[in-house]
């Protein structure tokens, strides 16, 4: 198998673009995770998920609910002392993911992302009723419930919109899109 | 007289037309036009760059491409999150030549090109800079005396490092609140997250981090909590109720925008400000203005 | 007549002949250059080697070579051993031309066709040059046998008393009332847990008694004139307010002194001291010092307490003292002046100056002093609850992207002392939030076991955030330290009632500024630069001045003292020589050809160009002259001239560097 990339060189890879230094400066510090307000909902911590990434554990990681539950607040990248931007580090692993399609079971974050991208493709605002599906069902009797509530006292407040909006330049802002990705016709 | 593109955002037109409303009458009573980026498109928020960053930077040129053409000097987000993508991607434009080409590819089907010579500034920044607090405070009729404000800076305002000096301990918004008369409270979680989207995500996770907020507000006797963006001012306010529901919780604190609490000082009416929509009623801050 | 150039092309191991075709390259010369005078071109593995040499001494003797050009690393380095050889073999040293193909060519490209071309390039650059080189004598200047000594912290003290013991004059400088430096304020030392002060003491009253020391503290020094063997510095010497003839530290002064001041200097804002005052009470010198600042009498004309109380007579007390300038001559200078603290506000989530019960490194270090401000009590700001619980963060600014890169080195071995000390005095219990524990010198490594089996809690985690707000009960009223313990992998909230920041050594504020006084650079992190790394740590690239202790970068007392020790010797070395060989380069002025314009006079950094008014001509004093050049290129009418250095010189090297006048191919047989 020589000649395929190791998955720390993919996701070394992945980082490129990235301002921040190189993962491989990690210390393993624990400052990102010490700092994360997130941490303990995720099954390993960032740090632990950059050693994993050194160790090429990419079942493990891709598997792991971590950069999924990162909210990008930043925190991290901007006390570490090695320079790293992790929460960079998260999206990259989360396209990663997205791109095979793996990731742990249950998860909201891989849908809900995807269905925004194709709502945006195919209006240009954001709409959440149309997210809703991503969701709702994963939250159980109770969520469903509450959310529902949630949604009428908005709705009620006039500050949920009934209907989606659309920009005027629509058809050329597909056209923006398709130089980049190939999309087929907006659903 | 600086040329400002203002772009609202998605939130500022469906959860947060209150943030709309008061930003635009403050702005206007401080002499500032902020002139709103025609057939603007969606950020992306935290949204896009989970699927593709070339996307992501494309679709966010679309808006500085659009101010650009209004002939905009300045580029003002009142959402903190539209703010921040906003002001890496025009900064990459700057640095990074390919990915200069290959947006500008992109933005060509729509004979739209980005040149990244915008200055990419949040609503509360173009306040405190270019009119200054001085300025402010000659505005106040007001004065918010007495009313204990809990001033929510959130994450991606400060985060990653802008322009701004301290990202851990800024002290910008207490000055603004101090300016028009109000008591700012000091708590240590003001750049703690809000959770962001994982309120949708990561419910969970979302609900305990705006706990944590409300606690830490309240116990330093916060009458308002006063935020600068969008999604901060729903995981807080919205989801008070479900935070009370999961933790057995008696939450009751108005969170407010910073904007809003200034159209106030300033002696404008509520309903100008987009006040009498909120979730937990405004009322202490309400209690200032012309009855 | 054509010279015999001998051509030498080294290979340095790889360091060259890895990216230079050596062989290829000495050939050319041998053949390309062979017109030009080149009658011998080699090339060897380590020229500089004694049988490289031998080499270069083996042909001037039997081929009778007149010039020599090796082509090897800088100048700096070997330039005086390939000269050195020359001379042995009976060629004046100043005929032997080296250039560089290693730092200049090999080290810095990796194109090894192009680093070949232009290594052919640079020797026929030294080829053309070394033909108009003319024998030069160096000149011989004495080497005054003073030494000055800047900065009285425990480096200096060894540098000047080994000096001293050794039979020759030293003036040390030092800025503070006293000598003593940051280690007087601490309490123990790591790892034999010695009283600092027991050990210091005795060195510090050695200073202050030794005849061949003069002492100058509460003095700093404001300019250097001169080069090697012949330095004259000016010091202020500040008013003290107090006659030091006739003081004899009593004490009384500040005894009955009524202003309280925050010393924010020795007891890091932790006490207070007087107006008038020592810093400590083992100051050597006894002398007090009058806070100008501070003073009721200089602020609003009352009080005087310290003059009415003085018992000696005359009376010790002279309100009308001023700053004297004092110049001092000396044949070589060390520079030892420390570090300053890194300020731990940078780090605004941990709290320190908002918090009180978060403290520094030293605030502690004087705490636990038994001449402190709480007599040696570990106790919260209050200045009496004993803490039950104690956090000690350590890589506080170093390590660390954002504030300093490097280690600080002694950090990791003053929070393990730290935590022995908190655990002794108050049994409490201790936790260290570590990235590494560095324990690398003698005894410390065992150390490190010993705070491990009195019971101290190791965390692996750099700190996060250390905050006041209580989620839960047990946290109510105490400092919270979030820190992730990685070893565990767990994000852990430690409620502690007090922290320690082990806060890093970063140079002083004034580093960049006092070494240009002295002629010396900071590295990036702004230490200073020793003139190598490896292998020669005291000395910097100024011939004469030298670097002892933390000035060079972190690290702990025995290798301060070693340092110390380290300059002093070889101060003593040149003191013993008696003379020290000037480099002949220097410029010349002819003449008939100066037009007595004086551009040259204003623009001379050694002030080395005086000006004959009778005359109407500019003139050179050779001794003070560096040979920098500037001169040279400043002056219109191009009068002057740089020995080694001249305008033909110049001119060829530049025409052989273009490769100008190179002989045919040879034609294959």
């Amino acid at each position: 198998m020589s000649g395929e990339l190791s998955f720390r060189d993919e996701v070394t890879n992945m980082m490129y673009a990235s301002h921040g230094n190189p993962i491989s400066d990690c210390l393993q510090c624990g400052t990102c995770s010490g700092t994360c307000p997130a941490a303990e909902f995720m099954d390993h911590s960032p740090r632990m998920l950059i050693g994993m990434i050194g160790a090429d554990l990419k079942d493990e990681v891709l598997g792991s609910n971590t950069f999924w539950s990162c909210a990008s607040c930043y925190h991290c990248s901007v006390r570490c002392p090695a320079g790293i931007d992790i929460a960079g580090l998260m999206y990259a692993l989360k396209r990663y993911s997205i791109w095979k399609d793996r990731h742990q079971a249950g998860l909201i974050g891989p849908a809900f992302s995807e269905s925004f991208v194709k709502m945006i493709v195919g209006s240009g605002r954001s709409y959440e009723p149309a997210l809703a599906p991503t969701y709702l069902f994963k939250y159980g009797p109770r969520g469903l419930i509450e959310e529902a509530q949630t949604a009428t006292n908005l709705v009620l407040k006039g500050r949920m919109p009934l209907l989606p909006t659309r920009i005027k330049g629509l058809k050329a802002f597909q056209n923006i899109v398709r130089r980049i990705i190939p999309i087929g016709e907006p659903s | 007289m600086k040329n400002y593109a203002y772009y609202p955002g998605c939130s500022l037109e469906s959860m947060a037309k209150g943030y709309n409303v008061s930003s635009v009458e403050v702005a206007g009573a401080l002499g500032l036009e902020l002139q709103e980026i025609k057939d603007w498109n969606c950020c992306g928020a935290t949204a896009y760059f989970p699927v593709d960053e070339l996307l992501a930077h494309t679709l966010v040129s679309r808006n500085l491409a659009l101010a650009e053409k209004q002939g905009a000097s300045d580029f003002v987000a009142p959402c903190s999150a539209c703010y921040k993508n906003a002001y890496f991607t025009n900064a990459y434009l700057r640095e990074d030549r390919d990915l200069a080409e290959h947006v500008n590819y992109a933005l060509e089907a729509d004979h739209l090109h980005v040149n990244g010579n915008l200055h990419v500034r949040h609503l509360i920044e173009v306040f405190l800079e270019d009119v200054g607090l001085e300025v402010i405070g000659k505005h106040v009729q007001r004065p918010l005396k007495g009313l204990k404000v809990a001033p929510y800076y959130g994450c991606q305002l400060l985060r990653p490092r802008k322009d701004h000096e301290d990202t851990e301990a800024p002290r910008f918004f207490e000055d603004l609140l101090s300016a028009i008369g109000a008591e700012p409270v000091p708590y240590a979680s003001k750049t703690r997250c809000c959770g962001g989207s994982l309120i949708v995500t990561n419910r969970k996770a979302a609900l305990d981090m705006v706990r944590i907020l409300l606690e830490d507000a309240v116990a330093h006797q916060a009458d308002v909590i006063a935020t600068v963006c969008p999604m901060c001012n729903v995981n807080l306010e919205v989801y008070q109720s479900q935070v009370n529901h999961e933790f057995g919780t008696e939450f009751a604190v108005p969170v407010m925008y910073f904007t809003q609490l200034m159209g106030v000082a300033f002696g404008l009416r509520p309903d100008r400000l987009g006040i009498g929509q909120e979730m937990v009623s405004g009322a202490p801050l309400l209690a200032f203005a012309e009855t | 007549m054509t010279e015999k150039i001998g051509v030498y092309v080294c290979h340095c191991g790889t360091n060259i002949a890895g990216t230079v075709d050596v062989k290829g390259v000495a050939e050319w010369a041998a053949t390309r250059l062979k017109h030009r005078g080149v009658i011998i071109g080699r090339e060897y593995k380590f020229m500089c080697s004694s049988l490289g040499q031998e080499l270069i001494e083996k042909d001037i003797k039997e081929l009778g070579l007149t010039r020599v050009v090796v082509a090897a690393c800088s100048p700096h380095l070997h330039e005086k051993t390939f000269r050195t050889a020359c001379e042995r073999a009976g060629l004046n040293p100043y005929l032997c031309e080296m250039v560089s193909i290693r730092e200049q060519v090999s080290w810095v490209h990796t194109d090894k066709a192009a680093a070949t071309e232009k290594s052919r390039a640079v020797i026929a650059g030294g080829v053309e040059r070394v033909i108009h080189d003319e024998p030069l004598e160096p000149l011989m200047v004495p080497i005054h046998a003073d030494t000055l000594v800047v900065g009285g912290g425990i480096a200096g003290i060894q540098a000047a008393l080994e000096i001293a013991d050794a039979g020759f004059h030293v003036c040390l400088v030092e800025r503070e009332p006293s000598i003593g430096g940051h280690m007087a304020q601490f309490d123990k030392t790591f790892p034999t847990l010695d009283c600092a002060a027991c050990i210091l003491t005795p060195k510090m009253v050695q200073v202050g008694s030794h005849p061949n020391i003069t002492l100058m503290t509460w003095s700093e020094v404001e300019k250097v004139d001169g080069f090697v063997g012949n330095f004259t510095a000016t010091i202020r010497k500040k008013a003290r307010y107090v006659n030091t003839d006739t003081c004899t530290g009593c004490g009384i002064c500040w005894e009955k002194c009524p202003k309280k001041v925050e010393d924010t200097v020795f007891e890091v804002g932790m006490g207070k001291r007087k107006a008038i005052y020592t810093p400590f009470a083992q100051a050597v010198p006894r002398y007090p010092v009058l806070d100008v600042e501070n003073c009721t009498y200089f602020k609003n004309g009352k009080c005087k307490a310290c003059q009415l109380f003085c018992p000696t007579e005359p009376n010790s007390i002279n309100f009308d003292q001023v700053d004297e300038m004092v110049e001092v001559k000396a044949g070589n200078i060390i520079l030892a002046t420390g570090f300053d603290l890194f300020d731990a506000t940078r780090i605004p989530q941990y709290g320190y100056g908002k918090l009180p019960n978060v403290f520094t490194n030293l605030e502690f270090e004087r705490m636990c002093n038994a001449a402190g401000p709480t007599e040696g009590r570990v106790v919260l700001r209050d200045m009496k609850t004993p803490p039950k619980s104690v956090a000690i963060v350590h890589c506080v600014g170093s390590r660390d992207e954002n504030y300093n890169k490097y280690c600080s080195t002694i950090c990791c071995m003053q929070s393990l002392k730290f935590a022995h000390l908190v655990m002794e005095r108050t049994g409490a219990e201790v936790y260290n939030c570590y990235i590494d524990i560095r324990a690398a010198f003698k005894d410390y490594e065992e150390f490190y076991k010993r705070v491990l089996e009195e019971g101290g809690h190791f965390i692996r985690g750099k700190v996060a955030e250390i905050s006041d707000v209580a989620r839960t009960p047990e946290e109510q009223g105490k400092l919270v330290v979030q820190v992730e313990d990685t070893l565990i992998g767990k994000q852990r909230r430690i409620p502690v009632d007090m922290v320690i920041l082990s806060a890093g050594l970063e140079p002083r504020a004034d580093a960049k500024e006092v070494g240009k006084l002295f002629g010396i650079s900071c590295g990036a992190s702004g230490w200073y630069t020793e003139k190598h790394p490896k292998l020669d740590p005291v000395a910097t690239m100024t011939e004469g001045i030298f670097i002892a202790g933390c000035v060079q970068g972190p690290k702990d007392i025995p290798a301060s003292v070693a340092q110390g020790a380290a300059a002093a010797a070889r101060v003593l070395g040149k003191i013993q020589q008696g003379e020290i060989a000037l480099e002949p380069i220097k410029a010349s002025i002819t003449e008939s050809q100066c037009s007595g314009c004086r551009i040259c006079n204003g623009l001379c950094p050694f002030n080395a160009i005086l000006f004959h008014e009778d005359r109407m001509v500019s003139e050179i004093n050779a001794a003070l002259c560096q040979g920098c050049g500037t001169c040279v290129a400043a002056c219109p009418a191009g009068a002057i001239s740089g020995t080694g250095f001249s305008n033909d010189q110049i001119m060829a090297q530049i025409e052989g560097l273009m490769l100008l006048d190179v002989g045919p191919e040879p034609v294959a047989a």
